[in-house]
């Protein structure tokens, strides 16, 4: 188009290299994947996500401190001696579950959703890209900064607590708990980008997707406290809750619960409260886990569900019936 | 050589047939795909893609099966949509170059490339814009640069002037004209404007209702049948007209001073006659020329013949 005395504009067609028409998915997931990090709120709540390790690491620094002052020489420091390390995994893991929610809604909620509006799946399916490829490229691009977001201060917190904690049976209490965390960071990435996939296929626009999949969320939570209120109404203080079973499956059954129960089953443990030596003792706050029978097909069930649905939503063509 | 060939295709959406045993042969150059709307253009183009899986028939497209072959066919094919498309989020250089990416060029060529694109579509000064801010005209524009940044071998063009002003679309026209001659690559138009695809197509397919009506080159199309020929005089001439018509000739009555003038035989032969008469009756012959219809009526004859599909014989020899 444009005029020069010097360059020819006129065109070219390209003959360099192309690689083989196949596993397109990679380039999608990169593309996702610079594009979520590319976007400020990204950064600002991935860095909040994390503040729950910075609290523990304030409380584990000044009961040190302040116990090393007070505690008698030889004498173990009672607040570590209590404590169950990987409940403190699963008490952040639980208290982040806000953080990647809006993460996810961040990431996810328009994935598909504004490829709809735009018309961009013509783009895709255009290219020797099928439909496969797009939905695992898209899954990754949620996945892995999800993922990341979870395992960095999780990793970091395991690390400074094995450099500090060593002989409060950081490590004796289970030997296996850094592959245990392995795999309960990878729970939210999991379940939020099948999630969010299928919500967004359903949609023109990442607003209303992103507004479906936090009314599922919320509503999911509610529903969590109120079975949580029937357990704790039915139980004495320190006692077994005489709520029937069924009643401690449900608490499981939202968004985040079901992440934390599988959380719980992974760490092997029931949990516990927040910070231990302050509660009497026979005194349990926490929620036994729940079957993992049940749960761990749940999960990839519910995720698989979801990414079929966005499968089956993508399309080049409108088909007219 | 034919760049694509399509055999008895049938595609349903549900009950409705949108192409109904639809054959044709797609050769080398610039081949207008022209039918109203509905006829089933877009259809035949995904279809082509792999968009839309056909009920029956076969397709091939540079010699790989449409069936078979959906990816590979897709990497040496470039679609520019009718509809607006781009990728959410991204400036023009990104959306490229991810197209680029997409169809398998390495990263670092896609991005050179895109650049390179841009630039010949026009988009140079603005490659740095988000898709999204783009005018009707650049994004017709920058959907032509994501269809060839990976350097096809056939570029589908739906409805490529669809939207644009008369200037952008001369610049659009222009574009597919100079992509399509002599610069290795296939393009097929798909439009139901006449006028565009006279301008940039050597050859035309004609459909109406998912089926073939017409296929051959533009000027075979608008020949018409027995060769008459249309003669210019000075003023109109009744002499001259008795005399042709008492040489056996059937001569049409008169537009201003032109007179079209069918008679058996070559028409060098009605011409050599048609300068005989005129010397002889006193009429003065201003212009001569082979009589042609207008791509419009090559058209409606096409889509309203009742009659099996026109195929014309190419310029080269070979059935189109």
């Amino acid at each position: 188009m444009a005029s020069s005395p010097i360059a020819d504009l006129t065109y070219r067609n390209y003959d360099g290299p192309l690689d083989p028409p196949v596993n397109r998915w990679w380039a999608i997931a990169k593309m996702s994947m610079r594009l979520s990090t590319k976007k400020k709120g990204f950064w600002v709540w991935a860095s909040l996500s994390t503040f729950w390790y910075l609290i523990l690491l304030a409380v584990f620094y000044f009961a040190e401190t302040t116990a090393t002052a007070t505690t008698a020489l030889g004498q173990g420091n009672p607040f570590f001696k209590n404590i169950v390390w990987k409940d403190q995994f699963l008490n952040a893991f639980s208290v982040s579950q806000l953080f990647m929610l809006i993460l996810a809604l961040l990431l996810g909620a328009g994935t598909i959703a504004n490829d709809n509006r735009a018309n961009a799946l013509l783009v895709y399916l255009s290219k020797p890209c099928s439909k496969l490829d797009y939905v695992i490229g898209k899954w990754l691009g949620i996945f892995v900064p999800l993922t990341l977001v979870a395992a960095v201060p999780t990793l970091l917190f395991y690390v400074y607590c094995l450099l500090s904690y060593r002989s409060y049976g950081f490590l004796t209490q289970d030997p296996w708990l850094i592959l245990r965390l392995l795999g309960m960071v990878m729970l939210p990435g999991f379940f939020h980008a099948s999630a969010t996939l299928g919500v967004s296929s359903l949609f023109q626009q990442g607003r209303l997707a992103g507004a479906t999949y936090s009314a599922l969320y919320f509503f999911g939570l509610f529903f969590t406290k109120a079975m949580q209120t029937v357990i704790f109404v039915n139980g004495p203080m320190g006692g077994e809750s005489t709520a029937p079973p069924i009643v401690k499956s449900l608490y499981y059954c939202s968004i985040d619960g079901i992440q934390i129960g599988l959380a719980k089953i992974f760490l092997h443990t029931d949990g516990s409260q927040l910070f231990p030596g302050s509660m009497p003792v026979g005194v349990r706050f926490a929620i036994e886990a729940p079957s993992a029978v049940v749960f761990v097909p749940a999960f990839f069930g519910i995720c698989g569900v979801f990414m079929l649905l966005a499968w089956s939503r993508i399309r080049a063509v409108e088909v007219v019936g | 050589m034919t760049i694509a060939s399509v055999h008895n295709l049938v595609v349903k959406y549900g009950n409705f047939t949108a192409l109904n045993g639809l054959s044709c042969e797609i050769p080398e150059g610039c081949t207008g795909l022209l039918g109203p709307n509905g006829a089933g253009k877009t259809t035949l183009l995904k279809t082509i893609l792999g968009f839309v899986k056909p009920t029956s028939g076969s397709a091939s497209i540079l010699g790989m099966d449409i069936i078979q072959a959906g990816n590979a066919i897709r990497q040496k094919v470039g679609l520019m949509p009718e509809q607006d498309c781009h990728i959410p989020g991204m400036t023009a250089v990104q959306f490229v170059a991810y197209a680029g990416e997409l169809a398998g060029m390495p990263a670092s060529q896609a991005l050179r490339r895109s650049h390179e694109v841009l630039d010949y579509c026009g988009l140079g000064e603005a490659r740095y814009r988000n898709v999204e801010t783009y005018s009707t005209g650049m994004k017709q524009r920058i959907k032509l640069a994501q269809a060839l940044v990976h350097g096809p071998k056939l570029l589908l063009l739906d409805e490529p002037t669809n939207g644009l002003d008369p200037a952008g679309r001369e610049d659009m026209l222009e574009l597919v004209r100079s992509v399509s001659h002599g610069k290795g690559l296939n393009v097929l138009v798909s439009s139901h404007l006449l006028p565009d695809i006279e301008r940039v197509c050597d050859r035309v397919i004609v459909v109406m209702k998912g089926e073939l009506r017409a296929q051959g080159t533009i000027k075979d199309l608008k020949k018409i049948a027995g060769q008459p020929i249309d003669i210019e005089l000075r003023d109109v001439c009744p002499p001259f007209v008795a005399a042709m018509q008492a040489q056996g000739a059937s001569v049409m009555p008169p537009k201003r001073t032109t007179y079209r003038i069918q008679m058996a035989g070559l028409p060098e032969e009605t011409a050599k006659i048609a300068m005989q008469v005129a010397r002889d009756s006193g009429a003065q012959i201003r212009g001569f020329i082979l009589a042609e219809r207008s791509l419009e009526d090559a058209f409606l004859d096409a889509i309203t013949s009742t009659s099996p599909p026109v195929s014309t014989q190419t310029s080269d020899g070979g059935n189109a």
